[in-house]
């Protein structure tokens, strides 16, 4: 099919480079206005404690400082998305160390920082809740105590500490486990991980005479910060415009409010543009990063190794506000269920308060969590029975028509070649070819996101096209691949089409740039206004050529038909004159994913959307001193439906791969009695050139039934695999089972102690 | 406090600054000459989004006092490209798919500028280690290693 494509299919480069590479590109944290202040945020030295005093009197009087707020200034309001548990500043309390307490704006950062100090806060300590366990203790302390009075969307299955519970029952698991050989149990661990984008969250804020404020803001959702605002700030959304001036880099942590609403209260006050952006230190105490979490899997095969049953539960630790735990934890436990045929499941995800920082979505959110644990106990029953890891895999996993764990119906499952050609890549026969050296496999299942894109096409009067999308191009390229998918349609070069993107007033709505659904939805979306540019186009030009508008095609920028033509830029201009421009407003929204509704209960997610399937191997050597990890080759098999723009999905696979290999080998935020250690990019450590190995990544394409030309999401899969298919090789290697992540060369080395210490 | 005036020629052009003397050159280059090129993250050395040329050599201008750069050249990413032409290092990263995100970009061409002008013929494991000190979160460094020894051949080739 893309042989005769001119521009789908192609790797051509994306329409914002050059502005990239030269400089010129101006991001969020780039912008500024004239007399803008600089906003700071006071934030809590305690991760549980009451307010007994907060005076700003001492702060609000140092020169240069222009405003001081707290809860008291601010509508009283609690917000959030499916759990409304959050709110601006503390207010009685403060709930985890970094919790926002004051904000001030001042003429320069050095006096904002002076204003901070000046502010008067006493605590009294609170017992505080450190980690899962504890959180989940009979009689454990209540991070909220009014849990109940929250507004929450009735779906939540809340208790105490537990701000969601979801599950997925099919079948009888118990009888599953009675059908079954074996039984094996086991738990897992991972650690809280940040998005790490290069570009800090930043937004700038200022207010007009009419009361409208105008928020320039790097979020990857505009028209859910809009409406989020609009809550906080208590006033209708049509007077609250967002707009992304660029994004570096998102990852699912921009996606909600950060620092939008504190811009938006410190311009109000001080009646000047207000630029509030967070420091490394912020970002690592007080961001939205991804959940710890436990993991327990008991899983049933036979002899043969067919899985018969398994029950599943993770916690996830979703801080001291729910933000995106309760979705999480149910898109969880489709994971928990992996790309595997089992009859018999019990799966539950849970969302569970801790006093530290609010978690929220980072890249496939609770896929890493959720498949470390599913494959990496995949490996070991196939060692217990016995099988190699890929025939095990093999034996049981979804093939076309196969139902999901929920009951949906999935087409376009690429896995088995997945499987096979990555294995193949990686040399699978011979899968421990030295000693300490060892080769690993995973595989897994994802979501293409749905809700609803609208953008709208306007042909210019040279013939080119301005391609208007509320979604903001957060640098994964999904707005060129949409521009690709129109430029096919309209028969012109995608050099032809220029983007306006992101902005709550003058674009169309968005769902956003989350969840892998950017090209996929925008793509649809720009398809539906070709074919209404079209039938414009066509009527037009059939009165002009004095032909049928069904005779006409459209094709190198002109429209044809008995030998008679004329330029797409004619028939915009004889628009102009005649009916008010070319212009189409397509719109999609992703079809609904039918499943069995009696077996989820409080669950916001039970379907994956045109899901992608995926695997993963790598090629390692293990130090047997140090333990340290030496990837000699890494391999991605990813179906993703169509390749829109190849070099761009490379791209999508090689980053994931490098920031799931960050997950595996040495990220973390490590909390020590409720303060986070590492707040800095020297101790949080992020793979650099030197830690990241040359990834292979091999294209698979069984299409989508609703993408664009059969595309799926392909920005969130690479980042799943990596820890399971790291974990699986380092057992290869050594022997050595790591059940928690990070794999650092330190576990795996004590591990090699143990196993001498046994062995001797 | 008492301001320095200082004279800072950035990208082959003078600039005359009237500043605090503890005001970094990525403060006095991003708010008072609006060069927002040059990008602005950790202000602690450890990202190296803020890497300009000094000289010809590679420094985090987050770390770096205005005041260092007297009499002394200063090359940012906007001074780069010549008569409206990118640098070789500019479309080799168009052409290599090495941009994502972009935020990081300009100090990673920058870095690899001060390599390659006393490294004319790098490895692939060079190139790496000249680049350790830039991260970058969107492309797994490897279009970005494999647009700088392109450009390495090319600008091999106009010598």
């Amino acid at each position: 099919m893309a042989d005769r494509m001119r521009v789908v299919g192609k790797s051509l480069a994306r329409v914002d480079a050059p502005g990239k590479v030269s400089g010129t590109a101006i991001y969020a944290a780039d912008f500024a206005l004239p007399g803008m202040l600089c906003g700071k945020v006071l934030r809590s030295t305690l991760p549980h404690a009451r307010i007994t005093r907060l005076d700003v009197t001492r702060a609000a009087a140092l020169p240069g400082v222009r405003a001081v707020i707290t809860a008291a200034d601010v509508p009283d309001v609690r917000y959030g998305g499916g759990l409304k548990d959050e709110t601006a500043f503390a207010k009685d309390k403060v709930r985890y160390m970094g919790q926002p307490v004051a904000a001030v704006a001042a003429a320069t950062p050095e006096a904002a920082e002076a204003a901070l100090a000046a502010i008067d806060v006493v605590y009294e300590p609170l017992p505080a809740v450190l980690d899962l366990e504890a959180a989940l203790a009979p009689g454990a302390p209540l991070i909220h105590e009014a849990w109940e009075s929250y507004t929450a969307i009735p779906i939540l299955h809340r208790e105490g500490n537990v701000c969601n519970r979801a599950r997925i029952v099919a079948g009888d698991v118990e009888r599953g486990f009675e059908e079954a050989d074996r039984v094996f149990e086991h738990r897992f661990r991972t650690g809280m991980v940040h998005q790490g984008y290069t570009e800090p969250r930043a937004a700038v804020a200022s207010w007009d005479s009419s009361g409208q404020v105008t928020v320039w803001s790097n979020t990857q959702l505009p028209f859910e910060v809009q409406n989020t605002l609009a809550e906080i700030l208590q006033m209708p959304p049509s007077k609250i415009r967002v707009v992304v001036p660029g994004v570096g880099g998102g990852f699912g942590g921009k996606l909600r409010v950060g620092v939008e609403h504190f811009a938006a209260f410190l311009a109000r006050k001080s009646g000047r543009p207000v630029r509030v952006a967070t420091t490394s230190e912020e970002e690592l105490t007080a961001a939205y990063p991804r959940q710890g979490s436990i993991v327990e899997l008991k899983t049933g095969v036979t002899k043969d190794g067919r899985i018969t049953a398994k029950a599943g539960r993770i916690w996830l630790d979703t801080g001291a506000f729910a933000g995106s735990g309760p979705g999480v934890a149910s898109v969880a436990t489709l994971v928990l269920a992996g790309p595997y045929k089992i009859p018999n499941l019990y799966l539950e995800g849970f969302a569970v308060y801790t006093n530290k920082t609010n978690c929220g979505s980072f890249r496939a959110p609770s896929g890493p969590q959720a498949n470390f644990a599913v494959e990496s106990q995949m490996d070991i029953i196939a060692d217990a029975l016995d099988l190699d890891p890929l025939e095990f895999r093999l034996r049981n996993i979804v093939r076309e028509g196969d139902e999901g764990p929920t009951g949906q119906v999935l087409n376009g499952v690429g896995l088995e070649e997945c499987l096979l050609k990555a294995t193949a890549a990686i040399g699978w026969k011979d899968r421990r070819p030295g000693p300490g050296r060892g080769k690993g496999l995973a595989c897994g299942w994802w979501t293409t996101t749905g809700g609803s894109s609208g953008v709208y096409v306007k042909i210019n009067p040279d013939g080119t096209v301005a391609l208007n999308t509320g979604a903001a191009e957060i640098g994964t390229a999904a707005i060129t691949g949409a521009a690709q998918v129109l430029a096919e349609e309209l028969g012109i070069d995608l050099t032809d089409i220029s983007v306006v993107a992101a902005d709550t007033f003058s674009t169309p709505f968005d769902f956003g740039a989350q969840g892998s659904r950017t090209a996929f939805a925008v793509g649809n979306a720009c398809l539906a206004a070709a074919a209404d540019l079209k039938r414009q186009i066509f009527a037009l030009a059939a009165g002009q050529l004095g032909v049928e508008p069904d005779a006409l095609t459209l094709a190198d920028k002109h429209v044809a038909a008995d030998g008679k033509r004329l330029s797409l830029a004619d028939v915009a201009r004889l628009s102009q004159q005649t009916g008010g421009g070319l212009i189409a407003h397509g719109t999609f929204i992703a079809p609904p994913t039918p499943y069995d509704t009696k077996r989820v209960e409080g669950h916001v997610y039970p379907a994956f959307h045109s899901p992608s399937f995926h695997a993963h191997a790598v090629d390692l050597s293990v130090d047997p001193q140090t333990g340290e990890v030496t990837i000699h080759k890494y391999v991605v098999a990813q179906d993703v439906g169509f390749a829109i723009n190849p070099t761009y999905i490379e791209g999508q696979i090689e980053g994931g791969v490098a920031q799931g290999l960050g997950q595996t080998l040495s990220e973390e935020i490590i909390y020590e009695g409720g303060r986070v250690l590492n707040p800095n990019l020297t101790d949080y450590k992020m793979p650099t050139t030197l830690d990241v190995p040359r990834v292979e990544s091999i294209l698979v394409q069984h299409p989508s039934l609703v993408g664009p030309h059969g595309a799926k999401g392909v920005g969130e899969p690479p980042n799943i695999e990596p820890p399971a298919a790291v974990a699986n090789a380092v057992a290869a290697a050594t022997g050595v089972r790591i059940t928690s992540l990070p794999i650092t060369a330190e576990k795996i080395a004590l591990g090699l102690v143990d196993a001498r210490a046994g062995g001797a | 406090m008492t301001k320095v005036a200082l004279t800072l020629t950035i990208n082959g052009q003078r600039h005359e600054v009237l500043t605090e003397p503890h005001r970094t050159l990525l403060d006095v280059l991003r708010a008072d000459l609006g060069l927002t090129g040059t990008k602005e993250n950790c202000l602690e050395a450890e990202c190296g989004v803020c890497t300009v040329l000094l000289d010809g050599r590679a420094v985090n201008a987050c770390i770096l006092l205005a005041a260092q750069c007297q009499g002394r050249q200063v090359l940012t990413i906007e001074g780069l490209g010549r008569d409206g032409q990118l640098h070789p290092l500019q479309q080799a990263f168009i052409d290599h798919g090495a941009v994502q995100c972009g935020y990081c970009i300009p100090a990673m061409i920058l870095s690899a500028k001060a390599y390659l002008d006393e490294h004319p013929a790098p490895t692939e494991a060079h190139v790496r280690e000249a680049l350790a000190g830039n991260l970058c979160r969107c492309t797994g460094y490897q279009k970005i290693a494999d647009a700088v020894l392109a450009a390495a051949r090319e600008l091999a080739h106009r010598r």
